[in-house]
């Protein structure tokens, strides 16, 4: 299995090669208002519009400022797309299918947590939208 | 009253009708005596005759009346076809062909001619018609000349159309990393260039995206076979209308909305559209009739599907309601009839065993309800006892390119379509006593900094003013920062993740491709 490993909070998050469509760098992310916090706006790429998750903030930390070299994962499935902005990329892993136990994975000494996009998706449209994002 | 844009639909609408009944003519050349194919050729005539009466365009009625004649005498067996009556029906085809592209009008006494002859020959019977023609040495020639049709259209693949898209905005992200291209000191001559450039490839790109608009005919087109075979599963004859042809959509959106079509039109045939005994003891033709209506409306587009079948007795369902789900019969008298129809989307209502003349209705709508839904549109059903059932896909715009004011508001830039706009105004330090008139948007969702004064405003103008206050609400005056303009924006749809907050209605690209918020006044918080 290929994972692309990136940083959270200085944790190690793992998804799946499968899901992942692009990674890109230095493009405009537009703001919107009345989302939740960890919205960070939108992402006109190759003629479709993504929704933009910060992970930090999804996962309840405060947002890290000024991130260099922030990087853009974009994700597509099954009829459904976002983007997600992790702190760092680590790079590209290929682990053992560990079938027992798919959330955590040993690499090199670290636990890599997998994510599953649908889990994100799923808790993210379920979170309150009218928060004011200033 | 402009007639134009029904005169628009009309030919649209004929001209697809037309190429129906050359094709139906082609098949019946081989089989002169098929009843069925007679009867569909009828149908074709008869509704542009139908259009063709509603716009006053007599010629073209007339001319139909009698082809119709014709064919239902075919139809009914009364007359023999023969290989000749079929060729003076395609002549007829081509004289309504040359008539409906010029609404109706004679230009040429040529013209004039060949109408004449041609009623002449069809105020004849087809015996002695094609009697006329045996005795004559040579086989009926064609009364007019078709000119052959230009070739202006070429199929490509959708994936193709995505691949230059992709191409595209590459190329317009390779002159943003190319370093020279972004020093300073370039000199004018190669800046001027490089703009000039840029703004070639954001048009090309542009225009490169209003390619995944397919048209509501074409779509519609894709399910006459299906919704025929449905039909003839059920033994029914089914008709099908479509209105709205021209109308535009994004081809994705469409393409999702394949599957709960299909659902719709099997429930329409097999549930809604009676037998044909049961059809004729009512007083209806038949065979049944399913129209699929395109209309734009804001920043919607809506799709309905209408049966004339036997409709749904709203007392089922609230016999139902009482029975399965306990209602009582206050809750019920609270509920509006759209309320009541709607609850056989509810998947409670899918999985109960309601009563047999409901349950066709219910099973798996609940599943066409959750597919649209998760578009971020809307399903709803009316039905008329004894007439019509009605299916309203409503979705959030499709991909279109309208006409928007684009203004800011602290961090962010909004966009109101001009139609919504009466005028754009400057505020002055002197019309701050006006100060309730104005609507400021950082108060209502909390967003910019509210101490900042703003200086420009949009009067809006609404389409549907919020109930009870139309002379205030109309007018209202929008503050904004600064007013970028009237721009052109590809709208695409607010998707999953937004839908749930009502006053964004779509998300406009610009030009340069940068992205706005299109409002829905009407929601405004």
């Amino acid at each position: 299995m290929k994972l692309l490993v990136f940083k959270v909070m200085n944790e190690l998050f793992g998804i799946e090669s499968q899901y992942i469509y692009r990674i890109i760098d230095d493009s405009k992310v537009t703001p919107v208002c009345l989302t939740p916090e960890c919205h960070e706006g939108l992402l006109y790429h190759r003629g479709e519009v993504f929704d933009v998750i910060n992970l930090a903030s999804f996962f309840g930390y405060p947002k890290k400022e000024n991130i260099v070299n922030e990087r853009i994962i974009i994700l597509k499935w099954i009829n459904k797309k976002m983007a997600i902005v992790p702190d760092d990329i680590a790079g590209m892993i290929w682990m053992e299918d560990n079938s027992e136990d798919k959330a955590d994975y040993n690499y090199d000494g670290h636990v890599v947590r997998l994510l599953n996009p649908d889990d994100i998706w799923k808790k993210l449209t379920g979170l309150s939208h009218g928060s004011n994002k200033i | 009253m402009d007639l134009t844009k029904y005169e628009k639909i009309f030919s649209q609408e004929s001209d697809k009708y037309l190429k129906e009944l050359d094709d139906l003519l082609l098949n019946v050349e081989k089989d002169l005596s098929n009843q069925n194919l007679w009867t569909e050729i009828h149908g074709k005539i008869h509704s542009i005759k139908g259009m063709a009466r509603a716009l006053s365009f007599n010629r073209i009625s007339d001319l139909c009346h009698l082809m119709e004649e014709w064919c239902l005498k075919f139809q009914k067996g009364a007359s023999a076809c023969s290989a000749a009556s079929v060729q003076l029906i395609f002549d007829g085809s081509d004289i309504l062909r040359s008539l409906v592209s010029k609404s109706g009008r004679i230009e040429s006494l040529d013209e004039q001619k060949s109408y004449n002859t041609i009623i002449a020959k069809f105020q004849k019977s087809p015996e002695e018609y094609t009697e006329k023609n045996r005795n004559g040495a040579p086989a009926p020639a064609s009364v007019v000349q078709p000119k052959l049709a230009s070739i202006d259209h070429v199929k490509i693949r959708y994936s193709h159309i995505e691949e230059l898209l992709g191409l595209t905005q590459e190329i317009q992200l390779l002159v943003k990393r190319f370093p020279p291209l972004l020093q300073d000191n370039l000199s004018a001559g190669l800046k001027n260039w490089v703009d000039h450039y840029n703004t070639l490839m954001k048009t090309l790109y542009f225009q490169l995206a209003q390619l995944r608009l397919m048209s509501f005919g074409d779509f519609a087109d894709l399910f006459q076979k299906s919704i025929r075979n449905i039909a003839r599963e059920h033994n029914k004859g089914v008709n099908v209308q479509v209105l709205g042809s021209e109308i535009q959509a994004d081809i994705t959106i469409l393409e999702r909305l394949r599957e709960p079509m299909i659902h719709i039109f099997r429930n329409c045939i097999a549930h809604g559209i009676e037998s044909p005994e049961e059809r004729i003891g009512r007083n209806k033709t038949a065979e049944g009739r399913i129209t699929i209506e395109a209309k734009s409306e804001k920043e919607s587009l809506y799709i309905i599907i209408r049966d004339d079948g036997r409709g749904i007795d709203k007392s089922d369902i609230m016999r139902h309601l009482k029975e399965k789900q306990s209602l009582l019969d206050n809750d019920l008298n609270n509920m509006t009839e759209e309320e009541i129809f709607n609850t056989i989307l509810s998947p409670d209502f899918s999985t109960a065993k309601a009563t047999s003349d409901l349950s066709g209705r219910g099973i798996g709508m609940s599943v066409v309800a959750q597919t649209i839904e998760y578009m971020g549109g809307s399903l709803s059903i009316s039905s008329i006892l004894g007439k019509q059932t009605e299916f309203t896909i409503k979705l959030p715009i499709s991909l279109s390119v309208i006409y928007a004011i684009v203004f800011t508001v602290g961090k962010h830039t909004l966009a109101v379509p001009t139609l919504n706009v009466q005028s754009i105004g400057r505020l002055y330090e002197h019309s701050e006593n006006n100060a309730g008139l104005f609507y400021d948007l950082r108060k209502h969702i909390g967003i910019g900094d509210s101490e900042k004064r703003l200086s420009s405003f949009l009067t809006l103008k609404y389409a549907n003013p919020p109930a009870g206050s139309e002379s205030e609400m109309n007018g209202l005056k929008l503050l904004a920062e600064t007013i970028i303009g009237n721009r052109p924006l590809m709208v695409l749809p607010v998707g999953d993740c937004l839908s749930k907050i009502k006053l964004y209605s779509g998300i406009g690209i610009m030009e340069n491709g940068d992205i706005c918020i299109l409002l829905d006044v009407d929601n405004l918080p």
